[in-house]
């Protein structure tokens, strides 16, 4: 089997994507997905880890984690995307470089 | 399912839509603020039979089925912090509900509002109820969502939009950083259980990777608890939701990433405890200087207010921090006090902005002849929370410098001390503005707030005065809840 | 101009990082369930690595462990949704 520091360095470069991806992003909509990146490298994490429990058998407690763990994301990741909406119709753009009305 | 008072509100929480569309449909449009408001006395009733029971067994586990048992099981472990927090929540909640029946009558949507309510509260309770990390953070995304909700409520206006889509990209990468460092905490030991975390990770032989899982729980949580690097999502939040909301996040809602994160902290990082302890000093220290110096330069009234709970939250953090039975006590006693103030300087703050629209503290000048009993009421209110002493906040203020002092972290209670001086010139600058300057026109125009705006707000300013002249009993009760957090 | 200086500076910095983490992952390994203390947990739960079984399997073991996350999960979509409904809505104001 691959060593198990590969899946974890992937996980972490996920989640430094998925970082980089909101601090540098300005369409709206991809910083909702740069959110769904980060929690999909905690995703892979978990899955890998379950997997490496003992050589030929998974651990179903990684698995429970992610599958209950994706629909909370779901649930965030809807809600994000009608801010959006509202947001586009205030502001006519997807910039979210335009949101500046909002000073210190 | 799970215990009583959690279930009773959850399941009025789902029941809460039906009741609104019934009661819109036939023209009582009070009828859902009354609801929600019977329900969270029933919780607070089975609240009190949960105290007893936790006074006279010290821990109550609740496990999902019977035969398969914790560490793999999921499970809720109420202990007296629990129910000491899930009592000011349901309390405060009761305030910012009373107060909403009025405050937001005119507006659209009012079932659902309140359904939020509940299940902010609902979600605040069960994480404070939680004994495995994953439940903690279930409980902890129904508490974001129907936070991200509730700020951005006024849908038709630029500001709550704005501040509602910064508020959620910040607040779900906290999220998601907590779920990375519960994978590696997974990857560690195999459960998640906080017991079992606990006693497994005693004495760690590698620590490299221990202190990664540190650095991120401690932003993830810290993202929610607004220390200084990652507050900036605070003041918008705070200044855009309806004020009875802003009350509810300033006052319990920041708090609860504060407890949250002591509780991960002291549970499973142990074994590391000199590493976070001189952190989390230090990022105290940061965020009380930042929201204090912030606050000094705002002139919007509930920018102000939300600045000043980011000075507080460093307070709270540096009482934390000294991880001593007095430091514990002490923060959870200001919590108690902070969160009553605060909620009653922002409903103050609903009134005028009830009666006249704006927030801006130059044209709310001299508002005193227009509004006396308000004016007289936030006078109070932040004559309390700038630490003067009969009041309330100076007892709690002062026994986190004293706990400071005898954990011989001398430098930085003087630092708090100088904080605490500092604050007093933007709260007498705010007591000033509005009592004692000449009116400008829009607050000539202003009238007295309604009656049924002033009742809670009256009620909240006596329970300031009862506090601070007789702060025994609370102080006992802290002082149970600290002695369960450190598992005396 | 400036635009582009501070995206290459975002950029070198992201690649920095990761080949920093990369050598240090790689050195340290990680410390994969070094720390499950005495086993008394319930070993039996592994599934064996079959795909067609781990399904129905993990399902269990959703039920049988996991049941105050998946009622608690159940709330959290409900109030999801009253959350859409609630920033969705559009109702005619009574003034």
């Amino acid at each position: 089997m691959i060593p198990l520091s590969y899946y974890v360095w992937c996980a972490v470069a996920l989640y430094l994507i998925g970082m980089y991806c909101l601090v540098s992003k300005r369409n709206m909509i991809k910083l909702v997905m740069g959110l769904e990146i980060l929690v999909n490298a905690a995703h892979l994490n978990f899955i890998a880890f379950s997997a490496y429990r003992r050589a030929g058998f998974i651990d179903p407690f990684g698995h429970s984690i992610v599958i209950m763990s994706i629909v909370l994301t779901g649930c965030v990741t809807a809600l994000a995307l009608t801010i959006v909406t509202y947001a586009y119709k205030h502001y006519q753009t997807l910039d979210v470089r335009k949101l500046r009305r909002l000073k210190w | 399912m799970f215990t009583l008072p959690l279930d009773v509100l959850l399941v009025f929480m789902v029941a809460s839509p039906v009741v609104g569309r019934v009661a819109s449909k036939r023209g009582y449009r009070k009828v859902q603020g009354i609801y929600a408001l019977l329900s969270l006395f029933a919780v607070a009733y089975f609240l009190y039979g949960l105290y007893n029971e936790v006074a006279e067994y010290n821990i109550v586990l609740i496990v999902g089925q019977l035969p398969f048992k914790p560490p793999l099981e999921a499970c809720l472990q109420i202990d007296m912090f629990g129910v000491f927090m899930a009592f000011l929540y349901v309390i405060i909640g009761l305030f910012a509900i009373a107060y909403s029946i009025k405050f937001m009558e005119c507006e659209s949507g009012l079932s659902e509002y309140y359904t939020l309510v509940l299940g902010m509260i609902a979600g605040m309770t069960g994480i404070v109820f939680s004994g495995d990390f994953f439940t903690l953070f279930v409980f902890w995304e129904l508490m974001c969502l129907t936070s991200y909700a509730l700020v951005s409520f006024r849908k038709h206006k630029w500001e709550p939009i704005e501040a509602g889509f910064k508020y959620i990209i910040m607040s779900a990468a906290g999220s998601a950083t907590i779920l990375l460092s519960m994978s590696f905490l997974y990857g560690m030991t195999g459960t998640l259980n906080f017991a079992a975390l606990s006693s497994r990770l005693t004495n760690p032989v590698s620590d490299g990777w221990l202190y990664m899982t540190l650095v991120l729980v401690i932003v993830g949580f810290g993202i929610k608890t607004a220390i200084v690097p990652f507050h900036t999502w605070l003041p918008d939040a705070h200044s855009a939701a309806p004020s009875p909301i802003s009350a509810m996040l300033s006052g319990v809602m920041v708090q609860t990433g504060a407890c949250a994160l002591i509780r991960v902290l002291l549970l499973v990082f142990g074994s590391v405890q000199p590493a976070w302890q001189m952190t989390l000093v230090f990022l105290a220290v940061f965020t009380m200087f930042g929201g204090n110096f912030m606050a000094l330069l705002q002139n919007d009234i509930k920018r102000l207010l939300a600045f000043s709970t980011i000075a507080h939250m460093g307070y709270i953090l540096f009482g934390f921090a000294i991880v001593s039975h007095q430091g514990l006590t002490a923060s959870l006693f200001h919590i108690m006090n902070h969160a009553i103030m605060k909620t009653l300087l922002f409903l103050c703050a609903g009134g005028f902005i009830y009666r006249t629209g704006t927030q801006d503290l130059r044209k709310l000048e001299g508002i005193r002849g227009a509004m006396p009993v308000t004016s007289i009421l936030l006078a109070v209110g932040a004559v309390a929370i700038a630490a003067v002493p009969p009041l309330g906040g100076f007892w709690s203020e002062w026994m986190i410098v004293s706990a400071g002092i005898e954990a011989g972290m001398l430098l930085f209670s003087v630092l708090m001390v100088l904080n605490m001086l500092l604050s007093i010139t933007y709260y007498l600058r705010l007591v000033y503005t509005i009592n004692l300057k000449e009116p400008t026109s829009i607050s000539e125009k202003a009238t007295e707030a309604p009656v049924l705006l002033l009742i809670p707000v009256l009620i909240l300013a006596l329970l300031c005065i009862f506090i601070g002249i007789y702060p025994g009993p609370f102080v006992a009760w802290a002082q149970k809840a600290a002695e369960a957090i450190l598992g005396m | 101009m400036g635009v582009d200086r501070s995206r290459v500076a975002g950029l070198t910095i992201i690649v920095l990082a990761f080949l920093i983490l990369l050598i240090l992952i790689m050195n340290y390994d990680f410390p994969a369930f070094e720390y499950t203390g005495s086993h008394t947990e319930p070993t039996a739960e592994l599934v064996k690595n079959n795909t067609a079984v781990i399904g129905p399997e993990v399902g269990r073991f959703l039920w049988n462990y996991r049941v105050i996350d998946l009622i608690a999960q159940a709330f959290v979509l409900f109030a999801a949704a009253v959350c859409c409904l609630a920033l969705l809505k559009t109702e005619e104001k009574k003034g």
